[in-house]
Formats: C-alpha cells, structure tokens, sequence
C-alpha cells in the first residue's frame, strides 16, 4: 500500500523523473560564431537530411535541424549582423510534447527531448505549438540519387513523407557512448565522449555539448558563465540550451 | 406559423412524403452533378495530395497548418446551429422550431462528417490515423490523453454519435409514416429503420423522456466541442492563437455561422422542396433576430480581442496583430468585419427580416465572412511567431482551393441523399402545432 | 382476439379508453399520430424509467473516462512537457466527454427497453393511426367480452372497428 501511495506520489509530481540519468546540455556562445554554417552542413551529413532543392527551398520547406538566423543591427553602414543557431532546445518543459496525440514526441530520462517517427500521424500540431519553430515536417518522401544514398548514415533512420523530424541531439552518437561506457563498466559517459556532429564540426569551437548533471563536466561551468541566456525565456519552457553573448550597452 | 393556411393532418403527410418518395429528373441531375464536382475537386486532388505528401498543398515550415485546418474548423463551426439550436428550442418549449429541426440537424451531421474528413486530408499519414483512437493498434500504445487533439478526437466522436442518436430517434415516428405510405423494397427497409414504431401511448412517453435526455446532454456537449476545438490553438503560446477569450470566441462563431447556415439550407428546402406551407415568415424572423444578437456578441468578442492584445502589449502580439490587420490578408480581415459585423445589422429591419431573399445574401455573406475569419486565425497567427529570423508566409495551392470546393459538394450530396431518405420536415411534430383534432375545436 | 377501433376525435378516443379501462379491459394500446399526453395520463404513464438509464450511462462514462485517461498514461509511462504522469486537468475533459457519450449511448438503451422496441413481428396497427386517426386497440379480451369492448367502443363514436386475430 504504501508504495502504492508512494508511486501515485511520483506520478502526480510535475516534470515526473526525479533524476535524471543525464541532463544533456548545449551551450552555444555567440560571440564566438562566425556564422560559417559548418553546423548546418556537418548535421545534414549526420542526420541523412534531404537536400529539397532550389524550388522547394524557396517555398520555404527545406529541412535544417540546426539553421542559422541572421540578425541585423542598425542602418548602413554602421551596420552590425548577428546570428544565433537555432536548433531544437530539448526543454524540459516542452510545449510540442503535451500537443501530440500519439506520443510520437515524449521526454526521456536522459532529457532529450525525442522524436519518434514511426509513431507519427502528421497532425503537426508540435511545429505550430514551438516557439522556436524548430520542428520540421517532410512535405514528400525524399530520396537521394545514385550514389548518393551511398552516403547515408546507417545508424539514422530515413525518415518518409508525413513525418515531423527535428533535432536529437545526435542521439544516435550519445547511444554508442553509452554502449561503450556498459562495456567498460562505467555507470556514466566521460565526459567529451558525446560529440554531436554540429559540435564537433564547429571551426571556432563555439558550442560545447555534455552532461550538466555532472558539475565537473565542461558545459556546467560555462552554462553558470554571467554571459548566459536562454531564447525566449519568458515562455517558460527551459530550455537544455544556453547561449552565451555579451550584451553591449 | 403558417403563411398559407393550415394544411390538414393527411396534407402533412402527403406533402412531405411525397418529397421523399417521388424524384423528377432535376434531382438526379444535380445529385449527379454535385457528385462529379465532389469527385473531381475533393477526392482527385486528395489522392493526389495522398501519393505525393502534404507538400501537395501550399504549407510550409512557417505555417504548418493551413486552410484544411481553417476549412476544418468552419465546416465544424457550421454543425453547431443545428442540434445545439434543435435541443435548446426543444427544452424551451418553441413551436416554430418543429418544422425546421429535422434539416438543420441532418446539416449538424453533414457537415461535421465533412469536417471529420478535412482531418483526413490535413494530416500527412492518414493510413495511420486511427493510432489516435483508444482502440488497440499494431504500436501496443493508446493515446495521449493529455493533447489538446486527443480531446477533439474524443468530442467529435462523442458530437457525431450523439447527433446521429439525435436525429435518428426524432425521426422514427416519421419512418414509421414512409413505411405505411410505401410498399415493396422500401417497405420493408422502413420497417426496420422505424423498430416497429406504432405509436403508442408508451412508445410515445418513452420517446419524449429519451429524446429531452438526449437534448439535455447535447447542449453542454455542442459547447464543449467547439470550445474544444479552439484549444487546438489557444493552448498554444503563439501570439494570436493563445487568448482566453478564444473557447466562447468559437463557441459563439460556430452558432452565429451555424444558424446562418440554417437560414441557407431554410431557403433551399421552401424553394425546391415547396415547403412554402411550413416553413413561414415567423421562422425567418426568429432566425434573424437570433442572427443579430450572434452577430453583436462576435463583433463584442473580437473588439475584446483586439483590446486585450493591445492591452497587454507584448511584442510577439502586437506584431502578429499588425500583420492581421495590415499584412497580405488584411483585405479579408476587413471583408470579415464588414460580412459578420456590419451587414447583419440590416436585419435590424423587420422588412429586410422578412425577405427570403434579402435573408438569403445576408446569410451567404455571413458564411463567407466566417471561413475568412477561420483562414485568418490559422493564416495570420503561425507566420508571426516569436523569432523574426523565422517569420515566413503561406497562400494556399490551388489543391487546397479545389478541395475547400469539393467540400461544399460533398455537404450538398450528402443533403441531397438525406431528403430522400429521411422525411426532411418532421411530420409528427408540425402535426403538434396544428389546431387538435377536437370535436369542439 | 384484438379489437381496433379508430376515431377521428380525440375526446371520444379518449372517452372509448377511459370506459374500457373502467370495464376491466387492461391490456389497452393507445396509438396516436401524435404524441398525447392525456392518453399517457390514462395509461399511468410519469415519470419513464429512461432516466435511471441516463444517470447510470453518465455515471459510467464518467468512471470509465477517467479510468481509461489514468490506465493509459499509467500503462505507457510516458512523460510529456514537464507534466505530472497523472494529469487531472486534461483527464477531466476526457471524463466530461465520455459521461456525454455514455450518457447518450444508455439513453439509447433505455429507450429500447423501456418502449419494447424494435418489434419487427406483425402487430395490430391501422395505417391511419400514423395520419390522423386514434385508435384503441383492446388485447387479450376473453371470447365473451369480445362484444362487449366492441360496444364500449361504438358508442363513444368509433369510425371503424376491427376483429384481427393476435398471433400466439
């Protein structure tokens, strides 16, 4: 009985995982990007995204998990530009989670925020309720010439039309660095193990990826950086990524 | 009540029978006709849409959803006049509604089959749509219960079951009437579809006890449906979906354009069925008073949304507001203030009131007003969300065009299907308003 | 034996059913084009047991809403948008539209049973029961009262009357 009472406790409890294995972080530090949008291409190669095309892209249906936006500051010529990437910020309290009917998105203990596409019906309903507008639906089914589907990452699936897809976090990577990790009999991935592909790629070594369950790890000591911010905080959705910039008065 | 003397008991049979039961040409021609537009503009470019992907219509990753969602909630708003209006009228104790109930009920049901099947077309893998019913599937996992769509799943279920019980059980005295006046094939089907009605004293009492329950749970439940819908997009954060004003916003939208609606079909039926005998001008002018206050209470809600939006202030909502009012589809912003809010005021005039005519337009425009305003929300709100590197715009394909029109062809087989089957005024219940059968009468 | 008799009035239909209710004719069917309430007055008709129905289908909808809505998301741990696992707010919509839905659904039931439809056999009926004319129908009349009920009803001024054999 008392579990019972104890386990109903749990399960009324807003956020529901009282740890989590892992808290996978990111923060990204603007004022080292340059906007070179080696992130973009790296996560392209990664994540098997499809290249859409001219026409489809100026329809505005192309698919970037990770995109870069430009922003402009001032009047020519004393003007500024300033980008911000813009990826899925896994929030802990995610709006697009509670909108979809079919659990194809969900939180997992490691914090991700994950999508399952062959769960998903299409409602897009996760597209319109992000605010980060992250979330992207394949309009078609894609497919890459001869020999390009040579290229495709085994370890991620390619996904068909009617599906809503975003970024993972590579989650594929953080799998094998957890498989390693049981191998070696270690309870957690050192860490640096996890390298998603935008960060790895990252010319300026502006994003930093880990484990901010672990106050030792290198993204906990730059996410308590004063610098740090989170993208329309007002919203309330906590978002696992960070981004550092330095506000000019 | 009646405009050309009152029919006797057997006239009301014969009349609306014979609506039934005999077809000129005319009919075969325009079911005929509505059918191939139906094929033609609805279910080709469907199919179309459903070997190529969603991308078929013109959404895109700034506006995921588009006009088969708007097109959605209009045909969802259009049913809620009828058995909303049918059950309150019916627990009120008012005469005028029993000539027009059977029809406006059988477009509540129409209509939300139409707008059951712009889910269909909306969502990109319908083959798998039925995952979000809690019946078992080949995934072993139920639903969310916790999605704003799963309640719409759930109420438009509960709406289209309790709404054909509705109609259904109002209509078995009346089946009763088709199987004694036909024979043969006909016969025999009326026979089942009436149970065996003979209209006893009790089956008469039992009748009348079930049919105010069923009135009883429909009212609350025609509320919860379309306030349900409105949570699709007011639960979420985007500026110009997320207003609290938004559940009696719709509730209210549905029943001004579903009593608009009725006006419509109301005209129809007078004009091609000749029904001129019971559907009279005290009709006419309750529906248009009715209209004028629908019509004052969503021009106050939409005030309200603008003051509310400006009132508070946030940047993310004034810039979609602005958008709204002066972007690309400011145009139909105006259109839709100038069909819902200003041209209902002519109904002011009891002689505009009692025009088929003039009642006619101005419930047409309603109408149009009301898939604008629908469009609107949808098609302002998601292009303006928060970041302005994201900000993108969306104009429909003409497949979506094509299929908003195959709907209206859908909605009209349908009706036509119906007044051949079911009796489209309800015999027993315009019987109710005559002078009795006494003596001393 | 049945004995059907049709009027064209209602008071005299209802004058025929009062006397033969008198007489000791109990098994009496009543059939009127139109819902009468005096007729059901005769009949001892009040309050229809159809509403115990209603009560039960809300109160088990209700239950079974609320009890699906936790199950599941006890059955798939599943954690959304940083909510609980069991979430009353949204649950309770699912319960208000299950109550509906059930509501109606033993509604329907209760009509079946309580009005003894569908009765798809042949029973006595006039065709002009369902136009304009009332029409008592006495069942079960023993041999000898057969002339009587008949009486009863000629003399409250029955249009038409009939003897149609009742099928055992």
């Amino acid at each position: 009985m008392s579990t019972f009472v104890e386990k109903l406790r749990q399960y009324s409890k807003p956020g529901y995982y009282d740890e989590f294995d892992y808290h996978w972080t990111m923060t990204i530090d603007l004022d080292r990007c340059t906007g070179c949008e080696a992130c973009v291409v790296a996560c392209q190669a990664e994540n098997n995204l499809p290249i859409v095309g001219e026409e489809r892209f100026a329809q505005s249906r192309e698919i970037k998990w990770i995109r870069i936006e430009r922003y402009w500051e001032g009047e020519y010529p004393n003007i500024k530009m300033g980008f911000i990437p813009m990826l899925c910020q896994h929030c802990d309290d995610a709006p697009c989670e509670t909108a979809c009917p079919v659990y194809a998105t969900y939180h997992n203990q490691d914090g991700l925020n994950t999508q399952i596409y062959n769960r998903c019906i299409g409602t897009r309903t996760c597209a319109v309720y992000c605010p980060y507008e992250v979330r992207y639906f394949n309009w078609f089914t894609y497919t890459w010439d001869e020999p390009l589907e040579q290229q495709l990452n085994p370890d991620v699936s390619v996904r068909e039309k009617g599906v809503m897809e975003k970024c993972t976090f590579c989650i594929q990577r953080i799998r094998i660095a957890k498989d390693n990790a049981k191998d070696d009999d270690r309870r957690r991935v050192r860490d640096g193990e996890v390298v998603p592909a935008c960060v790895q790629s990252c010319p300026t070594e502006a994003m930093l990826f880990g484990n901010s369950k672990d106050p030792e790890a290198k993204v906990s000591k730059m996410m308590k950086n004063t610098r740090g911010y989170t993208v329309l905080k007002d919203l309330n959705t906590t978002p696992s990524i960070v981004y550092l910039k330095k506000v000019h008065a | 009540m009646f405009d050309h003397g009152q029919p006797s008991y057997a006239e009301v049979n014969k009349d609306i029978l014979s609506t039934m039961l005999e077809t000129g040409p005319k009919y075969w021609m325009l079911l005929g006709m509505t059918m191939s537009v139906a094929g033609i503009c609805f279910f080709m470019p469907w199919i179309y849409q459903l070997f190529v992907g969603v991308g078929a219509a013109g959404m895109n990753h700034n506006a995921v959803w588009g006009s088969y969602l708007s097109n959605f909630i209009f045909w969802i708003g259009l049913s809620h006049s009828g058995t909303l209006l049918s059950a309150v009228l019916h627990i009120t104790n008012s005469p005028w509604r029993k000539s027009i109930y059977r029809s406006a009920e059988a477009m509540t049901l129409f209509s939300l089959m139409t707008a059951a099947l712009f889910v269909m077309v909306h969502v990109g893998r319908v083959w798998f749509v039925h995952w979000s019913f809690p019946i078992p599937n080949e995934m072993g996992l139920w639903p969310n219960f916790r999605s704003p769509l799963m309640f719409d799943v759930m109420a438009i279920t509960t709406y289209l079951t309790a709404s054909s019980i509705f109609i259904y059980m109002g209509s078995v005295p009346d089946f009763a009437a088709v199987r004694d006046a036909s024979t043969g094939l006909r016969r025999r089907l009326y026979t089942i579809f009436s149970f065996g009605w003979r209209g006893t004293a009790r089956e008469w009492h039992t009748l009348g006890w079930a049919y105010t329950f069923f009135a009883v749970f429909v009212i609350p439940l025609a509320v919860s449906v379309h306030s349900i819908v409105s949570w699709d997009f007011a639960l979420s954060a985007v500026p110009g979906f997320h207003h609290t004003i938004f559940a009696p916003y719709f509730v209210c939208g549905a029943i001004y354009s579903g009593t608009a609606g009725i006006v419509t079909v109301m005209y129809c039926l007078r004009k091609f069925l000749g029904f001129e005998r019971y559907i009279g001008q005290v009709h006419l002018d309750s529906l248009g008073k009715l209209l004028i206050t629908l019509s004052l209470i969503w021009s106050y809600i939409n005030i309200l949304e603008l003051f509310t939006t400006w009132f508070g202030g946030t940047s993310y909502e004034l810039e979609a507001l602005s958008f709204r009012l002066t972007g690309f589809y400011a145009p139909l912003y105006w259109e839709m203030l100038i069909f819902c809010a200003f041209v209902p005021l002519l109904m002011l005039f009891k002689k505009i009131r009692l025009s088929w005519n003039k009642m006619l337009l101005i419930s047409v425009l309603i109408n149009i007003g009301m898939l604008t305003e629908r469009f609107i929300i949808v098609a302002t709100s998601q292009p303006r969300k928060f970041l302005p590197g994201a900000f993108g715009f969306y104009v429909p394909s003409w497949i979506e065009i094509s299929i908003s029109v195959g709907s209206f062809a859908i909605f009209v087989t349908l009706f036509l299907i119906f007044i051949k089957w079911v009796p489209a005024i309800s015999i027993y219940e315009v019987k109710e308003t005559l002078k009795p059968l006494r003596r001393n009468v | 034996m049945a004995i059907l008799g049709s009027f064209a009035f209602e008071e005299d239909f209802l004058d025929a059913a009062r006397k033969l209710k008198s007489s000791g004719f109990d098994k009496l069917s009543l059939l009127s084009p139109l819902p009468l309430e005096e007729a059901q007055e005769l009949m001892g008709l009040e309050k229809s047991p159809v509403r115990h129905f209603s009560l039960a289908g809300a109160i088990f909808g209700a239950i079974a809403g609320f009890a699906m809505a936790v199950a599941t998301s006890l059955v798939f741990i599943l954690p959304t948008g940083g909510r609980a696992i069991i979430t009353i707010p949204p649950f309770l919509i699912i319960t208000y539209e299950m109550t509906i839905l059930f509501g109606v659904l033993f509604t329907l039931l209760g009509f079946h049973f309580v009005s003894g439809l569908p009765a798809w056999r042949d029973r006595p009926y006039l065709i002009s029961a369902g136009i304009d004319r009332f029409v008592v129908i006495v069942e079960g009349a023993a041999a000898d009262q057969v002339a009587r009920a008949e009486a009863i009803i000629r003399d409250a001024g029955a249009d038409e009357v009939r003897h149609v054999e009742e099928d055992q």
